[in-house]
């Protein structure tokens, strides 16, 4: 990273002002760090330009992974600001395409407002602490309970996000999240005396499992930990159940209808 | 109270409308979103159960909700394996689930044939 692309802020000007704002988080210093990375927000953007979706809703998205990464920055690590910026840009750009994306293609009214839905989830559990209601997310997005309840169903009906898909972090997945409790799957295991079915899910999957069901999270619980959508959560929930079930029934000689 | 029963035929894709109706009638009480969804999670455990014993087809899934102002019960009637078989792998694992995802649970031997499944969703404060 040059100067220039710091609008002439030197090193020093910079590393000042990520100081400054990690002890006050003044609104204006983060404004001034905001304009001096507008155009690696600019050129990030620009990479995935082509792809369906207009470069200004993209530039938005990253702004917003811009707006995480200088508050998520610490100076103090010795990290330049740009190594760890850049992976948390693409990250939520990312993150952006694969929640617009799906094998089943929906409406694109139906896509938007899923997509509006996610942001209200978020939005709410974050300010409020807990997971919000059909009416609460109605309220907050200005749409009928309905039209809600539809929405959250054609979640359903999409592509579940693979785990390999990176989180907001940018270079993580969720492989590397998931996967981090690996000495409780055993105890999950024994909970459940599932021992051959168990062992064809992948470990993060059974992790996936461990949070629910065992340690007890809700959905919006895992979420916040594993910095994912609720509605995220759901898709994959729904998904290792669906295979741990298969390989029981495949197990227990049951025919199973799909 | 308020009760809505639903029926729909044994087939996999149609355990998306109960999922509709379930996210519907909870939200009636102020269930939160991770709150019917563990409903229709242990629905489907149920339903699928049936579904992987053949023994639903050409019968309906009846699903009854009893709307109280404290919490929803969910009936799904004459399910065809129990959930108590404490032999069989699969009732074991769904029995889990279910207990889980629900505040309450009860399996009750229907006198017309096969299990009713009471599941018990309390509204938080």
């Amino acid at each position: 990273m040059t100067n220039q692309h710091h609008n002439s802020l030197s090193r020093e000007e910079i590393n000042s002002l990520f100081r400054t704002y990690k002890d006050n988080k003044e609104p204006e210093v983060k404004n001034v760090l905001v304009g001096a990375y507008m155009d690696l927000v600019h050129s990030l953007a620009r990479r995935f330009a082509n792809r369906g979706e207009p470069l200004d809703d993209l530039v938005q998205v990253a702004s917003m992974g811009l707006l995480k990464a200088i508050d998520r920055f610490d100076p103090d690590r010795g990290v330049q600001f740009t190594t760890y910026a850049v992976p948390t840009i693409v990250g939520e750009i990312r993150r952006y395409f694969r929640d617009r994306s799906s094998a089943i293609r929906l409406p694109r009214g139906l896509r938007e407002r899923s997509f509006m839905l996610n942001t209200a989830i978020q939005k709410f559990s974050q300010e409020n602490g807990r997971t919000p209601n059909v009416s609460e997310i109605a309220a907050a997005v200005g749409i009928s309970e309905e039209d809600v309840i539809e929405g959250l169903e054609s979640n359903e009906a999409t592509t579940v996000a693979s785990l390999d898909t990176t989180t907001e972090e940018g270079d993580l997945s969720l492989l590397d999240i998931v996967g981090g409790e690996d000495q409780t799957l055993k105890m999950l295991d024994e909970r459940l005396s599932l021992a051959g079915a168990m062992s064809t899910l992948d470990s993060r999957e059974q992790n996936l499992l461990y949070l629910r069901f065992i340690e007890g999270l809700s959905q919006t619980e895992i979420a916040d930990r594993l910095d994912i959508s609720q509605m995220h959560v759901s898709r994959l929930l729904r998904r290792t159940l669906q295979s741990l079930r298969q390989n029981l029934t495949t197990s227990s000689r049951e025919p199973y209808i799909s | 109270m308020e009760v809505v029963c639903i029926a729909v035929p044994p087939l996999e894709h149609m355990t998306r409308v109960v999922h509709l109706a379930t996210t519907a009638v909870a939200s009636r009480i102020g269930l939160n979103i991770d709150q019917a969804d563990d409903i229709n999670t242990a629905l489907d455990e149920l339903f699928r159960l049936s579904l992987s014993q053949k023994a639903g087809i050409g019968q309906e899934f009846c699903v009854r909700y009893d709307i109280h102002k404290d919490r929803l019960e969910v009936l799904a009637e004459k399910m065809q394996m129990s959930i108590g078989d404490v032999t069989s792998k699969v009732s074991r694992y769904k029995r889990f689930i279910i207990e889980k995802v629900s505040d309450r649970y009860e399996e009750r031997t229907n006198p017309e044939g096969g299990f009713d499944v009471l599941l018990v969703k309390f509204l938080s404060d």
